[in-house]
């Protein structure tokens, strides 16, 4: 195709009548030509046209073939059809409107889901030739947990390798105090931004000079998002100073909006890997661990570029005489998540029940459609009989859904805009503030989203418009021109199904919502087994500090009490072996102070506590359960166990304080600490006494008044003394997020049940009020033979409770095999624990609200054909 | 009906049928040195046929159409001969490599045929 082509092509296109008009003449001229040829050869002129008529045969028919070879006609129908589509939909408003209403809410639901999972899977962040970005990982190890590199690893890697154009390492987002409010900071090596190449929107970016620990003076590059929230977007920030945990930090440049740092969302702020010590407290163990962010070398592919840095490796660990056989692994980076199979798994349930809405709403107007195909069928038949095909009609007729599904997905992105920003102003609020940053924006709507929104208009328009289409064009012509409705059309049994269909949708999206709220309530009043209204935890994690930040703690106003603990409340309990002389089991055990079982009320229920002087006995307080597991016939007061930390356990920590002996006496058994479901806790079996001297412990603390002050005045009070102080978690916070995530998804399915339900109802009444409104004269003449209004609200009835019974069990049937297949999942373990999937009293619960409601929707139209008029009714025609 | 299809049948198989894509090549090479109108174009090829080859004329249409769009030749309103306007084809760059190619193309095909005819 070329340029002419298309020129020719538009020519006809935009000025058709002259095109015709051209067409006209130049077949007429050869007509006129061809006369005068036979004339000059001594033809009468009148015999001489017709000859020459006769042999060029049909002019209409070469006319038509010429027009083909125009390739427009397709153009030229699809506009004939929109603008008839939307002549008749302008005469039927509320039939447009209710279609567009419908589908757009439907369209508008699913939208929101994908402008969440476009920010995962499609936003690319904008650095120039992303594709060459690659990290480099190791594969993950038997506890599931990424094998990262050491700086040390990173430096030979950089050295000694030749396959990066550039390599960084980072260590991306730490939660840090900056300011005295939470902000998050990817910290990079000096070289970072070259090798991304990307330019800030202010000032400069860092610089490998920045990455020094000689610098004069810390630095830090702000992201958009960190400029906007900590410094209001004031364009005059540079050089303004930071205080990152005491320490100040000069901004020196920001970063344009967009940027993310080859993440899905952007940190507040970068700084030099140099400043890793102000931004996260000294942690051994963990703090040379780096990521590895490189850009390949142009022309170089992952996979060459993997076999040389694997073949780099096996040398370098041969000479470390490290035998683990390790393989490099190159993830693209991209500012997506790397994973894009496990989100689309994660998002996939919500998918459906989304994509539910969409669907009861399609099926509404499937309906709609069906009964609007019966009053156009005169129409339709004219048309057929005027030699338009069924598939011509067809077109035209999808032509129509489609054009009222491209405005419902117009509809549908200010319902998604709506529904994010309306859940995140309700939701935002209810989030604890000592779960830490949590910095939800809204996601941006872009182009990706709209192409979701087109795609969706048109498998929508598949959905309920197909079907009504072809049931609407399956009739015969000759007789609908007479006034006859076809029997065979009405479409009785596609209704049946989609009302099915419908109920079955919201009875499975009520019966979740109604399984969740009971779990809810029944966690709500589980007991946790230990005090959780006004219980702190407080980290320690500076220990050059500990004496000071205890001492500030003991002596502050709000406190009441407080403990060591290690682990805290938030980590579980170490995994170790007890053993006695007849008996071995696999314990967990915790070091506490005397005074843990006071702070969190888990009494004593034989035996002692740990006297004060007694904190590095070797005595221990056993749980009941292990009580009964390791001295099964007698008691255990006065027994000795031995204990062994247990090197293989997946709680086993690097640093972890050593238990002071191998032999302990037991002298007192505490009542067993059910613990949380939800969040991740479990209380241990064996407590091991210890004090707040204890390098790791932290301390639990009971305060005084409601916790969340208790937990702000403390973080005013304790960041002066040590500004890299840890975290303070209120127990409250804890015990809520048992139910928080419970009550979330209910609310979710609760607004989706409902809107299914109402839904479904809508279109149940619909549907009857026209089938009665069809049978007005058979329904009459029943009335007039003798039916009671019984007999005739039962006939009503009886047209829905087949489909409203088929969808009942179909709904609960299919969430009941969901629940089975949760169950059996390994990884569902533990939410089947709490959620109870296949609660008899929310199955039959919300059964019974459907087929209220269904019931509800039937009587207006059953009553109103039991009290017709029969004399009426017969007289109209 | 029947009856009018059968006799409109007959009068074009009056004429030996074309090979197809030989329409093309015909109008090309009579497109070589003048502008012609459509009816000249098929007088020519009766002509220089000596009657043998009568273009239909439901196909010299939707062919001329056709070739214009793929751009071989152009059209160009001029009085014609009657003293009224015509539209006037002739070739273009493209449609001069397209005749050269087809010519030769088809000298091969009935080389080819005229040699299988002749020995096997």
């Amino acid at each position: 195709m070329n340029l002419r082509d298309w020129k020719l092509r538009l020519r006809a296109l935009f000025s058709p009548h002259r095109v015709e008009r051209e067409l006209d003449d130049e077949l007429s001229f050869h007509i006129e030509r061809d006369a005068q040829q036979l004339i000059d050869q001594g033809m009468d002129p009148r015999e001489a046209r017709l000859t020459a008529q006769a042999r060029f045969g049909s002019k209409t028919l070469a006319a038509d073939e010429c027009r083909d070879q125009r390739g427009t006609a397709l153009v030229e129908n699809t506009i004939r059809d929109v603008s008839y589509a939307l002549r008749t939909s302008a005469r039927s408003p509320l039939a447009s409107f209710t279609i567009v209403a419908t589908v757009g809410l439907g369209l508008g639901l699913v939208t929101v889901l994908f402008s969440v999972l476009n920010i995962f899977l499609f936003r690319i962040d904008i650095v120039p030739d992303i594709d060459e970005m690659f990290v480099v990982e190791r594969p993950r190890d038997a506890n599931d947990e990424w094998q990262r590199f050491t700086r040390s690893q990173f430096d030979a890697m950089a050295r000694e390798t030749s396959v990066f154009a550039g390599l960084f390492a980072e260590v991306s987002n730490i939660d840090t105090r900056v300011d005295g409010r939470m902000m998050a900071v990817t910290l990079v090596g000096g070289n970072a931004f070259q090798v991304m190449g990307v330019r800030p929107a202010m000032g400069r970016t860092l610089l490998p000079a920045d990455d020094d620990r000689s610098a004069p003076q810390p630095v830090v590059v702000l992201s958009d998002r960190g400029w906007e929230r900590r410094f209001g977007r004031d364009p005059d920030v540079l050089g303004r100073a930071i205080i990152v945990n005491g320490a100040p930090h000069e901004v020196v440049g920001v970063m344009p909006a967009g940027f993310r740092g080859l993440s899905v969302s952007a940190p507040d702020l970068w700084a030099p890997l140099s400043s890793l010590a102000e931004f996260r407290p000294i942690d051994p163990g963990r703090d040379d661990r780096v990521g590895i962010v490189g850009r390949l070398k142009p022309g170089m592919t992952a996979g060459v570029a993997r076999a040389q840095l694997d073949a780099w490796e096996s040398q370098s660990a041969g000479a470390a005489a490290d035998q683990r056989t390790t393989r490099i692994v190159l993830v693209p980076r991209r500012g997506t998540v790397p994973q894009p199979i496990e989100a689309l798994v994660v998002f996939s349930p919500l998918f459906f029940s989304f994509g539910l809405i969409l669907m009861i709403g399609c099926a509404n107007v499937a309906n709609l459609l069906l009964a609007r195909g019966m009053s156009r069928q005169r129409e339709i038949g004219i048309r057929l009989s005027l030699g338009a095909s069924r598939a011509r009609i067809v077109r035209q007729l999808l032509t129509e859904s489609l054009l009222l599904a491209l405005a419902a997905a117009a509809v549908g992105y200010f319902v998604s805009r709506l529904a994010i920003e309306g859940t995140l102003a309700a939701l935002l609020p209810s989030i604890p503030p000592d779960l830490g940053n949590i910095n939800i924006a809204a996601p941006p709507a872009d182009w990706h989203v709209a192409v979701f929104l087109i795609a969706g208009a048109v498998i929508s328009t598949a959905f309920f418009g197909l079907m009504p289409a072809l049931q609407a064009t399956r009739i015969e012509p000759a007789r609908t021109i007479r006034g006859e409705l076809i029997k065979d059309a009405r479409p009785g049994r596609a209704r049946a199904v989609l009302i099915g269909l419908q109920v079955a949708a919201s009875a499975l999206l009520l019966i979740c919502s109604a399984v969740f709220l009971r779990s809810a309530f029944a966690s709500a009043t589980v007991d946790p087994g230990i005090r959780t209204a006004d219980t702190v935890v407080i980290e320690i994690v500076n220990e050059p500090k500990r004496a000071a930040m205890v001492a500030a703690v003991a002596a502050d106003p709000t406190i009441a009490a407080m403990a060591a603990a290690w682990p805290d409340l938030l980590g579980r309990p170490r995994g170790a072996l007890a053993q006695t002389p007849k008996a071995k089991a696999t314990v967990a055990y915790k070091m506490v102070g005397p005074e843990y079982f006071g702070v969190l009320d888990i009494p004593i229920v034989r035996g002692r506590n740990f006297a004060d002087h007694e904190r590095a006995a070797a005595i221990v307080i056993v749980s009941e359960t292990v009580a009964r597991t390791l001295f099964p016939a007698s008691d255990a007061i006065g027994q000795v166990m031995q204990l062994e930390a247990d090197p293989n356990s997946p709680t086993r920590r690097d640093d972890e304080p050593p238990l002071p002996s191998r032999s302990f006496t037991v002298v007192g058994v505490a009542r067993d600490v059910p613990g949380f479901r939800m969040a991740d806790f479990r209380e241990a079996g064996v407590y091991v006494p210890t004090s707040t001297d204890t390098p790791k412990t932290s301390l639990i603390a009971r305060v005084k008044g409601d916790p969340g002050l208790a937990r702000q005045h403390l973080l005013e009070r304790l960041t002066i003394v040590d500004p890299n102080m840890g975290q303070i978690f209120t127990m409250r916070t804890m015990a809520r997020m048992e139910i928080y995530f419970l009550q979330i998804a209910f609310w979710v399915t609760l607004v989706l049940g409902t809107l299914a339900l109402a839904l479904t109802v809508s279109g149940l009444f619909s549907v009857l009020s026209y089938l009665v409104e069809q049978r007005t004269k058979e329904i009459g003449v029943r009335i007039a033979l003798g039916a009671t209004s019984r007999n005739v609200t039962r006939l009503v009835l009886s047209q829905t409770a087949r489909p409203v019974a088929f969808g009942l069990l179909a709904g609960a049937g299919l969430a009941l095999a969901l629940a089975t297949l949760l169950i059996a999942l390994p990884a569902a373990g533990a939410i089947a624990e709490v959620v109870k999937v296949t609660d008899p009293v929310a199955y039959l619960g919300s059964m019974l609200l459907i087929i209220a409601a269904c019931l509800l929707a039937a009587a207006i139209p059953a009553g109103r054909a039991a009290r017709l008029d029969p004399m009426r009714t017969l007289r109209q025609d | 009906m029947n009856f009018m299809m059968s006799t409109d049948d007959t009068m074009t198989r009056s004429t030996p049928d074309l090979l197809p894509g030989t329409l093309d090549l015909l109008i090309l090479r009579t497109l070589q040195k003048d502008a012609l109108h459509g009816w000249a174009i098929s007088e020519r090829i009766q002509q220089i046929s000596g009657d043998v080859l009568q273009i239909n004329q439901g196909s010299l249409y939707p062919a001329l159409h056709r070739l214009e769009h793929q751009h071989w030749i152009e059209a160009e309103w001029a009085v014609s001969e009657l003293g009224r306007r015509a539209k006037y084809y002739k070739l273009t760059a493209a449609g001069r490599r397209q005749l050269a190619i087809e010519t030769r193309a088809w000298e091969r095909m009935s080389q080819a045929i005229g040699r299988v005819i002749k020995l096997a």
